[in-house]
């Protein structure tokens, strides 16, 4: 599809990308300069795209409202816990299903694939009760076990089996002519070669737990333990009524440094997405 | 592990298949565990719940066998809950995927800066879930920021979270623009990977672009379009935080869809059985559709690795 | 309890597959540690109420009182799911409209016996009228620690800027009705502000309607709960006058738009007189706080109620109503008088409530707060509430759309709710 293009097709084409980039571009920015609004200006009618007048002091009672650093501390250390332990239980199981043979493996697929289809709304109670026999209930451990061993890693599963599928044959079986052994070919062959679709499993693991709503309301209650998701739509005065823009300003924090990283790694993060299984 | 197996033995009980296997099960036993423990045990508790009445403040269980799968068909919401659920995940699939593609399409033109529109569109991505729409639900106001924009071009907006038929419009856009960037990037992936000589080919005859794509392209990523066309339906039947900050199932029963319906029967109104059971009606629905996905794949997919 | 120990059973059955060690509930010999969910988080709160518990502490030094702040939206949902998980508080807050849920489920421990066996207590003092919602056979089963009237704060600013009657003007000449005070507010906002604010009905909280329907003689439900208001005569007439009054006149913001009356953005609103707290200290308006205007039904009076009760799933059910006795006593109902208006006879005076509220005059505090007090009737609640409540927000949503016809709603309101009220 590449050919050259003509230069008003180019001018037309940036036209639209410029038009199409609004309701993606928009929202953000809005956040960012509303959050430093005062609460009367940021329902000016029409918006401000610049802020009229500016009150910093909005980011400084985040942390007076809430321990904020502390669930600022949480989503990430949770994020990176279950990033890596996923990465770990996804590719091994993802290997041994696309390229290991053994009895029943195509079954016990299917029922792992199972996890996929189960939203987790649908087994949330009875794992509030396990949980709770297990004494973890307003611990991070839900929001820790639960995305590594359960439902979320599936998917995860999943696009390493595809990967490895489409990996040459080859490659293996000289190594285990020499006598390698499964872990070791998995390790130091089958592991470096995947490193595009793990990076896109710690991309969407990541972002599914640094997204996760439901669960934290359910399985955390003090302010201490919250998560950023939930911390988020706790910006409220006494009487439940919302700071508006207190909670744009932690929503900015939130938003900010990810946009960074992104924008920083934006080619491999990209590129690992671009490589996953999910091709074919 | 495998690889330690005793050497010493005279009949090795190691043959390669057995070592094969062992480390095969080695491999998935933490995700088989995994899957038995936090999603097939729970699934068979929810079951077990749905046999039963439970009222939490009163501290009552009572098994009442099917009564909750009779209310399941008398309940007069369901209906709408099911059209809803319904309409939603058609519109966001349909609307996702087209806009996905029409994307991935424009990041695959030779242009300059190319990059940094790849990168805007994808930034949705990374903000949070809840942040994102919040932040929507602020534009979307009657006075706020949409409608400010609409008026900018003389044009008065609607009141888009009111009323019946803007409000799923609203929802399912916001959810369009949240995560279309993830389908872009797939299927941009899947347009570079196809193969050079084919367009080659197709110039020197002359096709035109329209046509190439449609006898070309298509069929060349239609593996990626089941794929995410997969992931995007299942996605949208776990909708949950939107519908929570954005209408809160609203107006009138227009945006319950089926999961936020069955948190309001489990959660809030405290129907712990009858929540229960709706969870059994939305795990089958999930499996019905994917089955038929799975099937369909047969006709559609022209192409596979 | 043996179904739900059954339940835990057989989770725990799964529990056997993954043995995890969990850590830490050390139970030492004596440490009680008590839980207490609040929807309050604002810090002002905590203070006073950790100062409570570490006066406590001095005759209980094994005990120890946490206050664990649940987010308002969700409050009732994330307290019975914690109850549901067996992980109940020891202590809760309880909204005036699952009152009735509460007491009458037996989740709460009945009061009146051991507060009258603590020395001093004196429950009499309690008045009748705040217990009603709180009491099943008169056996009281939660403390009503905020008893708040509804009440009209005004921005005399923008009204006497508009050109129109401030509300003390109108009550001096003895027009203070709603008619008259929907019309100060249409020319507040024909003047470019915005008229009257039911603070926190947002279109969706009806319940917070009560304030206003109530001036028609119009309620929710009948007394015993079992027939629908929403299509009464009253009802019908009152949701007119408000239909009209939002959707023709505009003297109140419509449906979806923003609009704080605390930061000087409307000439009124109608909400609790706690929120006083909320008046801006920089940039301030002139305000004044006046009872609800009255209606056809002439003057009436709406409070807003919270309970505290011992959940009886709790571990430590003795030593927790101790601690809420104690909560609850003369002395500390003083304390929280300053910001939850309280429920004893004896600290329903202008001097009392004067010194721990100093945002009001004397004058607001014996019009507003003592009166309103003595003369209210709470918000309607039912058994099922939040089903019921959210049947009839379902219903109400098609009222606000301008060419709505009031009294078909209002008659399919009752149609979709009557099945429920009948339960």
């Amino acid at each position: 599809m590449k050919t050259d293009l003509s230069p008003r097709m180019k001018v037309a084409l940036y036209g639209l990308l410029c038009v199409l980039l609004v309701p993606f571009v928009f929202p953000t920015w809005w956040m960012i300069t509303s959050s430093v609004k005062p609460i009367s200006d940021i329902f000016a009618f029409p918006p401000d795209i610049w802020p009229r007048r500016f009150d910093w002091t909005t980011y400084q009672k985040v942390f007076e409202l809430q321990p904020f650093a502390r669930q600022y501390w949480n989503s990430a250390y949770i994020a990176a816990i279950v990033t890596v332990g996923t990465m770990i239980i996804s590719s091994m199981a993802g290997y041994a299903f696309a390229r290991i043979k053994f009895p029943f493996s195509n079954a016990i697929f299917m029922i792992v694939l199972l996890g996929l289809l189960i939203p987790s709304e649908v087994t949330i109670v009875p794992l509030f009760q396990m949980f709770l026999s297990w004494g973890m209930i307003n611990t991070h451990w839900p929001l820790i076990l639960v995305p590594i061993f359960g439902a979320p890693s599936v998917f995860a599963t999943f696009v390493m089996r595809q990967f490895f599928i489409s990996l040459p044959g080859e490659l293996e079986e000289a190594a285990r002519v020499d006598g390698l052994g499964r872990f070791k070919i998995f390790w130091t062959i089958a592991l470096p070669l995947a490193k595009p679709a793990l990076g896109a499993v710690a991309i969407f693991t990541f972002l599914h737990s640094w997204n996760l709503y439901l669960e934290p309301i359910v399985f955390i209650s003090s302010t201490n333990m919250f998560t950023l998701p939930q911390a988020l739509t706790q910006f409220t005065d006494a009487y439940g009524g919302a700071m508006w823009n207190i909670q744009l300003a932690a929503a900015t924090m939130t938003a900010i440094p990810v946009l960074i990283v992104f924008i920083v790694a934006q080619k491999q993060f990209v590129e690992g997405l671009a490589h996953t299984g999910l091709k074919g | 592990m495998s690889a330690s197996a005793s050497p010493n033995s005279k009949r090795p009980f190691w043959t390669i298949a057995r070592r094969d296997a062992a480390a095969g099960y080695i491999f998935i036993a933490p995700q088989l565990l995994g899957t038995i423990i936090f999603v097939l045990i729970p699934l068979g508790l929810v079951f077990y719940y749905s046999l039963h009445e439970w009222n939490v403040l009163a501290n009552t269980f009572t098994f009442v066998g099917d009564a909750n799968y009779q209310l399941l068909l008398r309940d007069p919401n369901l209906p709408q809950v099911l059209w809803a659920s319904a309409v939603f995940s058609a519109g966001l699939v349909v609307l996702n995927m087209s806009l996905a593609l029409l994307l991935a399409v424009l990041m695959d033109q030779k242009l300059k800066g190319i990059v940094v529109f790849r990168t805007l569109f994808f930034s949705p991505v990374v903000v949070s879930l809840v942040a994102w729409t919040i932040v929507w639900s602020f534009l979307l106001q009657v006075n706020g920021g949409i409608n400010g924009l609409l008026s900018m071009i003389g044009v008065e907006g609607p009141n888009w979270l009111r009323q019946p038929g803007t409000a799923m419009i609203s929802v399912v856009v916001v959810q369009v623009f949240k995560n279309v960037g993830l389908n872009m990037i797939l299927f941009l992936a899947a347009l570079q990977g196809a193969p050079k000589e084919l367009y080659e080919a197709a110039r020197v005859d002359g096709a035109p672009a329209f046509k190439q794509f449609r006898r070309i392209t298509l069929p060349m990523i239609s593996p990626t379009i089941l794929l995410t066309s997969i992931i995007t339906i299942v996605g949208s039947l776990q909708v949950f935080a939107q519908i929570a900050i954005l209408t809160k199932g609203g107006p009138g029963v227009s945006t319950t869809v089926l999961v936020y319906y069955l948190y309001q029967q489990a959660f809030q109104f405290n129907f712990f059985g009858y929540g229960s059971t709706l969870s059994i009606l939305l795990f089958l629905i999930v499996a019905v559709l994917t089955f038929i996905q799975w099937q369909m794949r047969k006709r559609i997919v022209f192409y596979e690795n | 309890m043996t179904h739900i120990s059954n339940l835990k059973a057989s989770a725990a059955l799964a529990g056997i597959l993954l043995p995890l060690a969990f850590g830490g509930v050390a139970w030492a010999q004596d440490a009680v540690n008590l839980r207490m969910t609040t929807w309050s988080a604002n810090e002002a709160h905590m203070a006073l109420f950790n100062g409570i518990a570490e006066e406590f502490k001095k005759t209980h030094p094994n005990v120890t009182v946490t206050f664990e702040p649940l987010p308002f939206d969700n409050y009732t949902t994330t307290l019975t799911t914690q109850i549901a998980g067996g992980n109940a508080p020891d202590l809760a807050w309880i909204f005036e409209t699952s009152a009735i849920d509460f007491v009458s489920s037996g989740a709460l421990v009945p009061l009146t016996e051991r507060f009258n066996a603590v020395e001093g207590y004196n429950l009499a003092d309690v008045t009748e009228s705040a217990t009603a919602l709180w009491r099943r056979d008169g056996e009281l089963f939660a403390y009503p620690f905020s008893t708040s009237p509804f009440a009209m704060f005004a921005n005399t600013d923008l009204i006497t800027a508009a050109g129109a009657k401030t509300p003390s003007e109108l009550i001096a000449a003895g027009e203070w009705t709603w008619e008259n005070a929907l019309a100060s507010a249409k020319a507040v906002a024909d003047a470019g502000k915005d008229g009257i604010v039911i603070r926190d009905f947002n279109y969706q909280n009806w319940q917070n309607l009560t304030a206003y329907f109530r001036a028609w003689g119009a309620d929710a439900w009948s007394a015993d709960g079992k027939t629908c208001g929403f299509n009464t005569p009253e009802m019908v007439e009152a949701m007119t006058v408000f239909h009209n009054a939002v959707f023709k006149d505009g003297s109140l913001p419509g449906p979806g738009e923003n609009v704080d009356f605390f930061t000087g953005d409307a000439a009124m609103t109608v909400t609790q007189i706690s929120r006083a707290s909320l008046l801006p200290k920089e940039d301030p308006f002139n305000w004044e706080l006046v009872p609800l205007p009255a209606g056809p039904v002439g003057t009436y009076s709406v409070v807003g109620q919270a309970g505290v009760g011992v959940l009886s799933s709790g571990k430590n059910v003795d030593t927790a109503v101790e601690f809420l006795a104690f909560f609850t006593n003369a002395e500390n109902s003083a304390k929280l008088a300053s910001f939850f208006p309280p429920a004893r006879a004896s600290l329903l005076n202008t001097v009392t409530l004067a010194s721990t509220n100093p945002l009001l005059t004397p004058e607001q505090i014996e019009n507003v707060v003592i009166n309103g007090i003595s003369t209210g009737n709470v918000v309607a609640g039912h058994t099922n509430y939040a089903q019921i409540q959210q049947t009839v927000r379902a219903g109400l949503d098609a009222l606000w759309v301008a060419d709505a016809d009031v009294a078909a709603v209002l008659d399919n309101v009752c149609t979709s709710v009557s099945p429920l009220l009948m339960r």
